[in-house]
């Protein structure tokens, strides 16, 4: 609520805020803390807890535990990438935002590891080590090395952008059709990753828009990373069993972000 | 609800119609905080349609509301991707809201 001079306090109609103060109002912790109590409050270990676990074969569940156990390599990266990133970001509320992408993805990992453990899988760890998807690993490498190399423009638009994206596409389809608990930790992750391919694609918006000669050297970084993604994206979705209409919408959809940024 | 509430202030002489005005209440949206939430609704699929309110994120695919109709070069927020937005005609006529870096 706002506060007139009379003291009278009025909605705030966030439409009207000018540009500033919206982005000081949502890369905050005040922000961040209001809206995911919104979304995780009274859930345990990302899902509802009166969810039960359904009935399925041998073959469906080993399916499953690779799906999830590349998840993790996933969040990994992510957390890995966005705890290193918040070293170079160059402002304040890059920082301050980069800070809570790190609290949502060791979230993300605890609770796809827990849903390892409810699947059964003793050592989640070594399981993970074992089912990685080469291409993710492969990328999780590159992205790191952008990371250590202190190249913000092209380790933003490799993790929050690329990564976010394919991730945020694939989480979406799999909740569709998944069971209900993993569905419900599909559905909190998603929410949160909508705040990450946001921060990247508008971040690197106003960069490309200030010093289009970045371009190319992004055009490179993407170049480098599509056929590591389009790989994984394809592997995925084979294990989830997505039909071939809905791999391909599912490809367009990761491929939004990249091309609203001028990247075909 | 989002119901046609009344029509805006009169127009400024020889400009546009006056735009219709929207009461906005809690969609039950839970990804903002509580004072933002009546400002966004999900996208319910197949047989889904907006309001003249209404246009949808091309970021993150939420359904974003004004308290009044919107029209080409407005600019609106989505809070949940935290994106600028300009709200454009699109090829098929209808509106459609295009990120602004």
């Amino acid at each position: 609520m706002a506060v007139t001079s009379a003291g009278v306090a009025t909605p705030v109609d966030v439409h009207d805020l000018d540009y500033d103060r919206f982005l000081e109002e949502v890369h905050s912790f005040e922000f961040w803390f209001e809206a995911v109590s919104g979304y995780l409050s009274g859930l345990a270990w990302g899902h509802r807890p009166d969810l039960v676990e359904p009935a399925r074969t041998a073959e469906e569940r080993d399916r499953l535990v690779t799906v999830l156990c590349n998840y993790c390599v996933g969040e990994t990266a992510a957390l890995e990438g966005a705890s290193g990133l918040v070293a170079i970001a160059p402002n304040r509320l890059a920082k301050v935002f980069l800070a809570t992408q790190v609290v949502d993805e060791g979230r993300h990992l605890e609770v796809f590891h827990h849903r390892l453990r409810d699947l059964g899988v003793e050592d989640p760890e070594s399981e993970v080590e074992r089912r990685a998807s080469r291409s993710l690993v492969l990328f999780r490498r590159r992205l790191l090395e952008l990371v250590a190399g202190k190249d913000w423009e092209a380790a933003i638009f490799a993790q929050n952008v690329i990564l976010e994206s394919l991730e945020f596409a694939v989480f979406h389809s799999h909740a569709a059709g998944a069971d209900p608990i993993t569905a419900d930790v599909l559905q909190g992750v998603i929410r949160d990753e909508r705040r990450h391919i946001g921060f990247g694609e508008n971040e690197l918006g106003r960069r490309l828009a200030t010093a289009p000669h970045i371009r190319a050297r992004l055009g490179q970084t993407k170049k480098e990373l599509d056929h590591l993604v389009l790989d994984s994206l394809e592997e995925t979705s084979r294990l989830i069993g997505l039909p071939r209409d809905e791999q391909d919408r599912l490809g367009r959809l990761y491929l939004g972000s990249v091309e609203r940024l001028g990247f075909a | 609800m989002n119901d046609p509430l009344q029509l805006e202030d009169a127009p400024v002489a020889g400009s546009e119609t006056p735009r219709l005005r929207f009461l906005l209440d809690d969609s039950g949206f839970d990804e903002v905080p509580k004072k933002y939430r009546r400002f966004y609704r999900k996208w319910r699929g197949a047989g889904d349609v907006l309001a003249p309110n209404e246009v949808i994120c091309p970021v993150c695919k939420v359904v974003i509301r004004s308290t009044r109709e919107l029209r080409v070069g407005d600019r609106v927020y989505c809070m949940p991707c935290m994106s600028r937005l300009v709200v454009m005609r699109a090829e098929d006529g209808t509106l459609e809201a295009r990120v602004a870096y």
